[in-house]
């Protein structure tokens, strides 16, 4: 039916590259389908996990403390500062005394700026948020 | 961004959350927690895409869902700052052991085998050299390098993989290389991998000094076309390398939007030196190199525009170039013409640029663009724009321009690199945003 409607079944079911499963290794020295086994090297190299950190410990509650926001910048810095801008007004209507600082990295997103940790070092900070990707 | 989270809870001992849209969240919780960061940040997730959107929609997504769970978006802010941490949260120190890649795979049919190199995402979908460990032990001597040295440790997207001679070997034996092309590619594997970005980047190849000629490169007609072994091999290892070094899967950790039809042989050809007008000088010589060095020199851009027009008297091919390029970025300044040896013969003796050098300033001087179609690019607007907040010129002064002004955005004419190369069969150019970094000497892998 599918095909009479123009669309190919294996399209519907999915790729067949991702729908097969990864094949199973035949015991070595027997046959695959008559064929003959060769050996192959492996072109993979093999990833190093990172070592786990845990996070820093949550608030208690959000009333009277002053949240970071961090602008990556991220294909420029306007999206971001809307977003805070509302963020910023819906903390003020929900909370008491939600405090909040909007900074622009120096850098970028994939800079680095030290300034930004010593900023929210000294402002006492209790808690950020970085972002906005995408 | 969990970079930038993790330095935050590491040196602040506060709470820092993540803000992602949906086609990033995932890639940031799923491999960059496992092999870059090692900490689980807390994410909350906006519609894509978030950025060129109308400040409404911006605005809008605070009210709107968080697009992980589903609940309302500050809701899930909220509860990203304050909940308490669970007991994957709280684990620290040495991560579990890795699971190592066996030099070998087990034995198994050659069809198997295949279906295993695309499973795994090793190729590029199309047929491969199996890499047989005899055909691995004859491409490595097409170099006295060690097959255990380590070329570079790949770390770009995380995991921290290092890349040897056998592996570069493998990925050689895979594209059809012979062992005279080893040293080629051992010198390509130093800038693996390839350019892999959300905005769909591909890279350039270009080969200058003897070696074009003894490994028969292909550098006069149908340079840059499918009908040469060594432009052929040498571009395609790029692609096999950098997916199998880099880990590069797709919709894991390589997230070219589109992709770029580019990155399967990378633009691989050799400059035509012998056809270079007299003072026009090798892209490696102009670079610092010597004319007898082999080098490989690495483009990274997006793009390419052709045109046929070098004979037109009425409007001269440099102006078309230079309308042409008006189009590009100009991210770092950056541009690469090929031409064709016709069309550097017409621009030396008719127009009068007597060295590349002169071309590229005069490029530099005469290629304006519209301050809002700058200031547009989202590439510009992720590496400018930090620096005119930060006073740089000249991009400060940009950013306090009128829309419709024009900049000259080409501010640096050693960017813009011309390399010559075809067959002298038409007055044919591409002019590409394509910027070349400095070039890898081949013989240093001999």
């Amino acid at each position: 039916m599918l095909a009479f409607l123009g669309i190919s079944p294996t399209l519907v079911a999915g790729s067949p590259t991702y729908a097969r499963t990864a094949p199973k290794a035949a015991p070595e020295g027997s046959p695959a389908n008559g064929e003959s086994l060769i050996t192959v090297m492996n072109p993979a190299i093999a990833g190093k996990l990172a070592t786990r950190s845990p996070l820093a410990p949550p608030l208690d509650k959000l009333d009277g403390k002053k949240i970071y926001m961090v602008n990556l910048s991220w294909e420029g810095p306007d999206a971001a500062n809307y977003f805070y801008g509302a963020m910023t007004e819906w903390f003020d209507k929900h909370y008491t005394g939600v405090k909040t600082i909007v900074k622009v990295t120096a850098e970028g997103m994939f800079g680095s700026d030290p300034s930004i940790i010593k900023d929210i070092i000294a402002s006492k900070a209790d808690a950020a948020i970085v972002g906005v990707a995408g | 961004m969990s970079r930038w989270a993790k330095q935050i809870q590491m040196q602040c001992n506060i709470p820092a959350i993540g803000v992602a849209s949906s086609n990033i969240v995932h890639y940031a919780t799923g491999y960059v927690a496992k092999y870059q960061t090692g900490m689980p940040i807390r994410y909350v997730s906006v519609p894509f895409p978030f950025t060129g959107q109308p400040r409404a929609v911006d605005v809008g997504y605070v009210s709107g869902k968080d697009m992980l769970s589903g609940q309302p978006l500050m809701s899930a802010v909220v509860a990203a700052l304050t909940g308490p941490l669970t007991a994957e949260e709280k684990i620290s120190g040495a991560p579990p052991e890795e699971a190592l890649e066996s030099r070998l795979l087990p034995p198994d049919s050659e069809e198997n085998l295949r279906m295993l190199f695309e499973d795994r995402e090793w190729t590029d979908f199309n047929s491969i050299i199996l890499p047989t460990e005899r055909r691995v032990t004859e491409m490595l001597k097409g170099t006295s390098h060690k097959p255990d040295e380590v070329i570079k440790t790949i770390n770009i997207t995380g995991g921290a993989r290092q890349l040897t001679v056998e592996k570069v070997a493998i990925s050689a034996v895979m594209a059809g290389a012979s062992p005279a092309h080893l040293p080629v590619i051992l010198a390509l594997a130093t800038q693996a991998p390839f350019g892999n970005s959300t905005s769909s980047m591909a890279n350039m190849l270009v080969i200058n000094g003897p070696i074009r000629n003894k490994l028969k490169f292909n550098c006069g007609t149908n340079a840059m076309g499918p009908y040469n072994r060594s432009n052929a091999v040498v571009g395609r290892a790029f692609a096999l390398m950098s997916k199998t070094a880099g880990d590069l899967r797709n919709n894991v950790n390589a997230w070219e939007t589109l992709g770029n039809t580019m990155q399967y042989n990378s633009m691989c050809y050799g400059e035509n030196e012998e056809a270079l007008p007299d003072g026009w000088d090798p892209l490696h010589v102009e670079t610092g190199f010597k004319p007898t060095d082999n080098v490989l020199s690495v483009g990274t851009g997006w793009s390419s525009i052709a045109s046929v027009g070098a004979s037109q008297s009425i409007y001269p091919t440099h102006y078309l170039m230079r309308d042409y390029m008006s189009s590009f970025c100009a991210s770092g300044s950056a541009a690469t013409i090929v031409i064709d040896p016709t069309v550097a013969g017409l621009l030396k003796g008719v127009h009068g640029f007597k060295t590349k050098a002169q071309l590229s300033e005069w490029f530099s001087q005469n290629v304006t663009k519209m301050n809002a179609s700058y200031w547009g690019n989202g590439v510009i607007q992720s590496t400018a724009v930090p620096f005119a907040l930060a006073g740089l010129e000249p991009y400060a002064s940009w950013r306090k321009l009128p829309d419709d002004a024009l900049i000259k955005p080409f501010t640096n004419p050693k960017a813009i690199h011309v390399v010559v190369a075809g067959g002298k069969v038409q007055t044919m150019w591409f002019v590409t945003d394509f910027g070349i970094r400095r070039g890898v000497k081949i013989d240093d892998w001999a």
